[in-house]
């Protein structure tokens, strides 16, 4: 087990975005501790703010309150320069495979690109961890030529390959039908217990929060605060077999009704602003 | 069913995404069966039915078309264009203007066009001229250029160049502004440097549009390197078909209007070529 490496605190986050002109409150007051090598999903409704408190971890967008820490690194706070980097890597919504490269150079370019692998090292690894996930024999494709669970899968590698210390997911799984679905999830499981990492993993999805996650944080609607904090102290390894444990379904009910609340005031103010 | 692993998935091995090769001689006799077909008949019945149409319609009467010659009078003209030496040379200078007027406007617009997407500034500074001479056809620029070039051989190829040259320019920016943001996260918590941003992420993902760019801008280049030979020229395709009007050869003017678009067509191909090898990911769509 890695001791205390990427250790992920967030402490009174805000984020408002044109201050001076409509004033849209994404993030207030968010906190979140998030120990070494703990699966932390967060869900809450649609526009929430879940991408943005992401991006701000990621490096990808400013803060304009609060700060982000990682093992006790300023990683973000109001005005700092943007800083990504390859110790947090973020698998994209929409994914954001290189479609003009090939699956091996998309999975094995961070590495290279860092000088952390030579291109035996690095081809060998990727071969290896694309078996680990039921990939093999696509390392020359394009990606385009993949279907979307290939596609996921080989995003995660991608991510993994950089020896992150925090691996950040934003509702990966979003576009797969549920079959491929499942089958994805139990490969991220796999790959997690194989070797943990901080993940900070964004859905929507309760009942793929609950199965993936060692805790799951509700955020409320807009602006975005952590509502509440559940552990889920169900062991690992799971599979899908926990889906249908009196325990994951205690989990969701206590989780879906803090849930089911801010969805129907998301649903609201979104009427609200149309009418 | 499902225990913990995704059996199928991991069976399959290496037909996962891999597509089949199939043999050359396999190909052959696919691609003679494919030219058999009900379309093929269609087509060929529909251009007899015009050739013959054509053919008759002095005898027949039928109005407008009975004026021009018919097939036969032109297929005589080709024949004796065929073996004239000013037509050959008419191929082959329309060609040196299209490649010289073209391969320029691609130097100067991709390069332009990327700085310009990339760099705010430049954009801001370039884009109102861009905005006001683009709108002007090309042909409209052909007295100006007679005046400004010292000869009527830049004339035209200067009248070419600016043919591709707004197309290419306003293709190029166009896509290198789209490419979705996610992208250049992605590249940056990579480690990519501004250089890799560019050579890696911008450059490869605006070249489809840049391929667009050309496909159109050869179409007009044509259009353009025909027109300004008409006017300017004293040699060309264009020229030849211009010539052969006011000596009243009109079969000979079909030939030549059959050979520009001949010409065009090649054009096309190869640019179609080097757009399938510049972009070899978009090649199983």
């Amino acid at each position: 087990m890695m001791a205390d490496i990427g250790e992920l605190s967030i402490r009174n986050a805000g984020k408002i975005y044109d201050p001076e002109g409509i004033h849209l409150v994404a993030l207030e007051d968010v906190s979140l501790e998030i120990k070494a090598s703990e699966f932390c999903v967060v869900v809450g409704p649609s526009g929430c703010g879940k991408t943005t408190l992401l991006n701000a971890i990621a490096g990808f967008d400013q803060l304009t309150g609060g700060e982000i820490l990682m093992d006790g690194k300023l990683l973000a706070s109001p005005g700092k320069k943007l800083l990504p980097g390859p110790d947090r890597m973020v698998v994209f919504q929409h994914g954001a495979l290189f479609p003009w490269k090939t699956v091996m150079w998309n999975v094995t370019c961070g590495p290279l690109k860092q000088g952390s692998m030579n291109l035996h090292t690095a081809t060998e690894k990727a071969r290896e961890l694309l078996v680990r996930v039921g990939l093999h024999g696509i390392e020359d494709n394009f990606p385009e030529g993949l279907s979307g669970g290939q596609k996921r899968r080989v995003e995660i590698i991608r991510a993994l390959m950089n020896d992150p210390k925090v691996l950040l997911l934003d509702e990966p799984f979003r576009a797969l039908d549920a079959l491929t679905k499942s089958v994805v999830q139990e490969h991220l499981l796999e790959l997690f217990d194989f070797s943990p990492k901080t993940i900070f993993f964004i859905t929507h999805d309760l009942e793929e929060a609950i199965f993936l996650a060692d805790r799951v944080a509700v955020m409320t609607t807009r602006p975005g605060m952590i509502k509440k904090i559940v552990a889920v102290d169900i062991p690992r390894p799971r599979d899908y077999r926990v889906l249908t444990s009196n325990r994951f379904l205690e989990l969701k009910a206590e989780l879906g009704e803090a849930i089911h609340e801010e969805a129907k005031k998301a649903f609201e103010a979104g009427e609200r602003e149309l009418a | 069913m499902m225990t913990s692993q995704a059996q199928p998935e991991k069976n399959s091995g290496k037909s996962v995404g891999a597509v089949r090769e199939l043999s050359l001689s396999y190909r052959f006799v696919r691609w003679l069966k494919s030219l058999w077909s009900l379309n093929l008949l269609l087509g060929a019945l529909s251009l007899g039915t015009i050739l013959f149409i054509w053919e008759f319609a002095g005898p027949l009467g039928i109005p407008a078309i009975k004026d021009v010659p018919p097939p036969s009078s032109v297929i005589a003209a080709a024949m004796d264009l065929l073996v004239s030496e000013q037509y050959w040379t008419g191929w082959g200078l329309s060609f040196q203007r299209i490649g010289i007027g073209f391969l320029i406007a691609q130097m100067i617009g991709i390069p332009l066009g990327l700085i310009m997407a990339i760099n705010r500034f430049s954009f801001g500074t370039i884009f109102p001229v861009i905005e006001i001479l683009r709108p002007i056809p090309p042909v409209a620029w052909i007295p100006i250029s007679i005046v400004f070039w010292p000869t009527r051989e830049q004339s035209v190829v200067f009248i070419v160049f600016l043919g591709a040259f707004w197309i290419v320019l306003l293709n190029t920016i166009g896509g290198a502004s789209q490419i979705d943001r996610r992208f250049k996260r992605a590249a940056l918590s990579l480690g990519s440097t501004p250089k890799d941003l560019f050579w890696k992420i911008i450059l490869p993902a605006t070249i489809p549009s840049i391929v667009i760019g050309m496909a159109v801008g050869m179409g007009i280049s044509w259009e353009m390197v025909v027109a300004s030979e008409m006017i300017a020229g004293d040699t060309g395709l264009g020229y030849l078909l211009w010539q052969s009007f006011q000596i009243g050869a009109i079969a000979h003017v079909i030939v030549c209007m059959i050979s520009i678009g001949i010409a065009g067509y090649f054009s096309s191909a190869l640019i179609r070529a080097l757009g399938g090898f510049a972009t070899p990911w978009r090649r199983l769509h």
